[in-house]
């Protein structure tokens, strides 16, 4: 069979897409891309306000840790109070 | 040659053992792995019978590229009809058993009946001897092997086992190997149990003969560098898969107590980082461990740190360990995740599903539906750590009324508690879902519904739908290799496309799982990694087999049908609650409470989530029932089935 | 200035415990996956999550060069390792109880002792080992990078005392 060793498969082009250093948001709607500064312990979406805490697999490569549990939670509510049904809104206060 | 490896049919009851090869027309059909194994199923059984009983058959395999240079070759694929489900059942476990069962000339174990005693299968370059287990009856999953180790007096001896939860029946209980390989998943293990079949070991030093082995040599460090390359693969091998977990909940996506909520708040002492953290004796870059021939070691090892178990040694969590035991529950502990983890390790159980089910039974306590009277007095709350590590005993021992009651698995459990607990129950055919919410991810509460072993993540979940990737970017992954020109998008709240994204992922795992290999090695995390294209050539080059990227496609298509036949078979229609392609009417009714702005609010909308229903049903060639049209059947050449070509 | 010769460095806790060193090898020499047939094993405690493989040193003063009744051990001038030359070897196994790392095999299925011939300058178990537990350096700079390690230990233990000394 003549396998073209050389080609490169579909999913090995994708590899040039591949980006260091950033991440996206985590709201759905924003995922707009987050570059923290090197060694940087924490950032804030300019978009849409959600904070994260940040872990570093390596120098150049920062992951999400978390949520900064007390912004986030409360842009949360804000939204809960916004967009839910009282009866659903209330299940969350119980 | 991979090709020459046999399968052996093995009664138990009779002691007949008839081994045969694989002819190559049924490898160019099916290739291996669970492909075969699903021909084999529903060639080796009949309708109807009860998955506990003689009658039931089960299949052991290595895929086809078990042991050799394909990278992460190590899967070991079990089937048989489910206890849990009473459809397909359907596990996949990593570790290092099937090379040995390859080396040991084997590729297919079919086994039947029931053995009048507890016995072991000892396969060894190319015999196989059915021994007395007696000695090995009520040991934990590692005893066992360690035992057989002795016996047999080789320390590279490599068993597939049943705990004590497979001994006693519960309907979810694994096949394991090592120290936590699990095939964990539709109770296979309770399966091994009621054959009285404590353990398959194996141990061989047969060669396979490598097609072309400068080629493979070669295309495998270029497999590896794309596998390895890969961010998700880099964060694996550092943090194991708790970090998807760590990353779902951060924006909302998982579960807590029972689906009422869709993140555990405040969870830092779970988080993946943490473990590391505190795990210092053995967790970190280099204190993770691999599966055969694997370069993306995403298995932490680690020791308990505290608590009654300290200083035990064992490997993990997994996610499923993180959410069954952390979030769902809502015990936010590290050392409750790690000691829960320990214990379906040692007593080898679903740790997703009996996670599932306490959580369940959680949420049935504090709505008054299960009393402190069916309890024995355990104030089975959320939050109590020590009610969760309880209740894994009571269940894998199954002590008491409801230790006893939810060994049974959830929808059986269900008709003896009575009242409206099935409402309760977060399932899809009988099986729980993983502790991740799809209310926000459409394409995702599709594979959940419809995946052919009941809920699950690992049969079509289109992981990559959340990166928010441009739409050339998964038009170059979704239109290959048979072309695709409908409706992709990007946004992974939508429910545009998200049919074929599900097809298509259902089709690609067929592929490895027929393969043998990991997907973490393939398009379901990351979607540079290697699928359909680059499959061919590391068929070629370790067997000889020529195959096009759509040869494997119509394989994968091939086998995912007949699943779908043997499902038909025993009763799956498409509406049915308990055994259909549907969710808990939870997805539709209550909208989510937390997380990300976005995700507040979102519920799985019925109109489309049925009409996403009929298109996948029709991407499949399946009629508005899911049911295989006469014409899809015979395009794929399974009209005639059951044809018994082995 | 004479070649230095390099060697398998193997730092046994970075191992995973995969096994693929085991594979290429027997694909390398042998054409077929088949861990009893390769040069290089990982020994395993499993329980405790202890993987260390094992290969041949290449000794100076080599046992198995010493105890070979028929004299088919030598020490290959270029790569510096010690060769089997099968054309003299009688397959006697002597130079297998001798080895005092077990690194000397017998293959069962060829009939002949195996070792680990550095694949001609490009050992595979390295080529593939992507956390570096197996590496290919030259001689001298092994010691030099035990040294490195110990020095770090030593001057992370001297912070820590330091730490411990400044709270009291």
């Amino acid at each position: 069979m003549a396998i073209d060793t050389e080609k490169l498969s579909g999913a090995e082009t994708l590899r040039k897409t591949r980006t260091y250093g950033k991440f996206r948001c985590h709201n759905p709607s924003c995922m707009g891309r987050l570059t923290p500064a090197a060694g940087e312990k924490q950032v804030r979406c300019p978009v849409c306000g959600m904070e994260f805490r940040v872990h570093w697999i390596r120098p150049d490569f920062p992951r999400i840790r978390g949520p900064v549990w007390d912004v986030n939670r409360r842009l949360a509510e804000e939204a809960a109070a916004k967009k839910l049904p009282k009866k659903a809104a209330k299940k969350e206060g119980k | 040659m991979a090709l020459d490896r046999k399968v052996a049919y093995i009664d138990l009851a009779t002691g007949n053992i008839e081994t045969r090869p694989i002819p190559l027309d049924v490898r160019k059909k099916y290739l291996g792995g669970r492909g075969l194994d699903a021909y084999l199923l529903y060639n080796h059984t009949e309708k109807g019978i009860d998955p506990l009983g003689p009658k039931n058959t089960l299949m052991i395999s290595a895929g086809i590229l078990g042991a050799t240079l394909a990278s992460a070759s190590a899967r070991t694929h079990i089937m048989a009809k489910s206890p849990l489900t009473d459809l397909l059942g359907s596990a996949n476990m990593g570790g290092f058993f099937a090379p040995e069962l390859a080396w040991a000339g084997f590729h297919h174990l079919v086994i039947k009946g029931k053995a009048k005693d507890p016995v072991y299968l000892w396969i060894h370059n190319g015999e196989i001897e059915i021994r007395d287990a007696s000695n090995l009856w009520g040991k934990t999953v590692t005893e066992t092997q360690w035992a057989i180790r002795e016996e047999l007096d080789d320390e590279d001896v490599k068993c597939a086992v049943c705990g004590p939860a497979g001994e006693n029946l519960v309907r979810y209980a694994n096949v394991m190997t090592g120290i936590k390989n699990s095939a964990g998943r539709s109770g296979m293990g309770a399966v091994m149990g009621s054959k009285n079949l404590k353990a398959v070991a194996a141990r061989g030093t047969m060669d396979i003969k490598i097609a072309h082995p400068m080629d493979a040599l070669n295309y495998n460090r270029r497999f590896i560098d794309q596998i390895v390359s890969a961010k998700v693969n880099q964060t694996q091998g550092t943090l194991g898969t708790p970090f998807i977990w760590g990353a779902t909940n951060s924006w909302g996506g998982v579960r807590c107590r029972n689906f009422q909520y869709n993140q555990c708040e405040y969870a830092d002492d779970i988080e993946p980082e943490r473990l590391d953290e505190i795990a210092t004796e053995t967790m970190g870059p280099y204190h993770m461990t691999g599966c055969f021939g694997c370069q993306v070691h995403c298995r932490a090892q680690y020791k308990i740190p505290s608590g009654p178990y300290a200083g035990k040694y064992d490997e993990g969590p997994e996610y499923t360990s993180e959410g069954a035991f952390g979030g769902e529950p809502d015990c936010k502990n590290a050392v409750t995740v790690l000691t829960s983890n320990h214990l379906v390790d040692q007593w080898g159980v679903d740790n997703l599903e009996i996670g599932s089910i306490i959580s369940w039974a959680m949420e049935l306590f504090e709505e008054g539906i299960l009393t402190s009277k069916d309890t024995d007095g355990l104030e089975l709350r959320f939050g109590n750590d020590e009610a969760l590590l309880e209740m894994i005993r009571r269940i894998c021992f199954r002590e008491g009324w409801l230790g006893d009651t939810l060994a049974e698995g959830g929808i059986q459990a269900s008709e003896k508690i009575g009242k409206d607990s099935f409402e309760y129950l977060i399932q899809v055919k009988g099986m729980s879902n993983l502790h991740s919410d799809e209310r926000a991810t459409p394409a995702l509460a599709l594979g959940i519904a419809t995946g052919s072993r009941g809920s699950d993540h690992l049969r079509s979940r289109p992981a990559i739908d959340l990166y928010h990737l441009p739409e050339e970017v998964l038009r170059k992954v979704y239109g290959n290799p048979v072309p695709y020109d409908g409706p992709l998008s990007s946004d992974h709240t939508s429910y545009v496309g998200k049919a074929w994204m599900v097809f298509w992922q259902e089709l690609c795992y067929m592929g490895v799982d027929c393969l043998g290999i990991c997907k973490y090695h393939t398009t379901f995390l990351g979607a540079t990694l290697p699928n359909f294209e680059d499959w061919t050539k590391v068929l070629y080059y370790n067997t000889g087999l020529e195959m096009s990227p759509t040869d494997i496609w119509g394989i994968a298509e091939r086998c995912y049908n007949i699943e779908r036949l043997f499902n038909l078979r025993e009763g799956l229609t498409r509406d049915d609650p308990r055994k259909g392609d549907t969710l808990n009417h939870r997805y539709f009714d209550e909208p989510c409470l937390r997380g990300a702005p976005d995700v507040i609010g979102a519920t799985i909308d019925r109109k489309k989530f049925h009409k996403m229903i009929d298109e996948y049903y029709e991407h499949h060639g399946w009629d508005e029932n899911g049911v295989p049209t006469p014409e899809t059947l015979k395009r794929l050449g399974i009209d005639k089935e059951p044809s018994h070509l082995l | 200035m004479e070649p230095m010769g390099k060697v398998l460095m193997i730092n046994y806790e970075k191992c995973t415990g995969c096994r693929l060193c085991e594979l290429v090898c027997s694909v390398m020499h042998e054409g077929v996956s088949n861990p009893s047939r390769s040069r290089i094993k990982v020994v395993k405690w499993e329980s405790e999550g202890l993987y260390v493989p094992i290969s041949c040193q290449q000794c100076q003063d080599a046992p198995c060069v010493n105890v070979c009744p028929v004299k088919a051990l030598s020490r290959d001038e270029t790569l510096d390792f010690v060769e089997v030359d099968y054309d003299v070897c009688i397959g006697c196994r002597a130079c297998v109880s001798a080895c005092p790392f077990g690194a000397m095999s017998f293959d069962v299925i060829a009939k002949k002792v195996i070792k680990c011939d550095l694949c001609d300058g490009d050992p595979q178990c390295v080529r593939f080992c992507e956390i570096e537990a197996v590496e290919y350096v030259d001689a001298d700079r092994v010691s030099v990078f035990k040294k490195r390690d110990a020095a770090q230990r030593l001057s992370a233990a001297q912070k820590e005392a330091a730490a411990l000394q400044a709270q009291l």
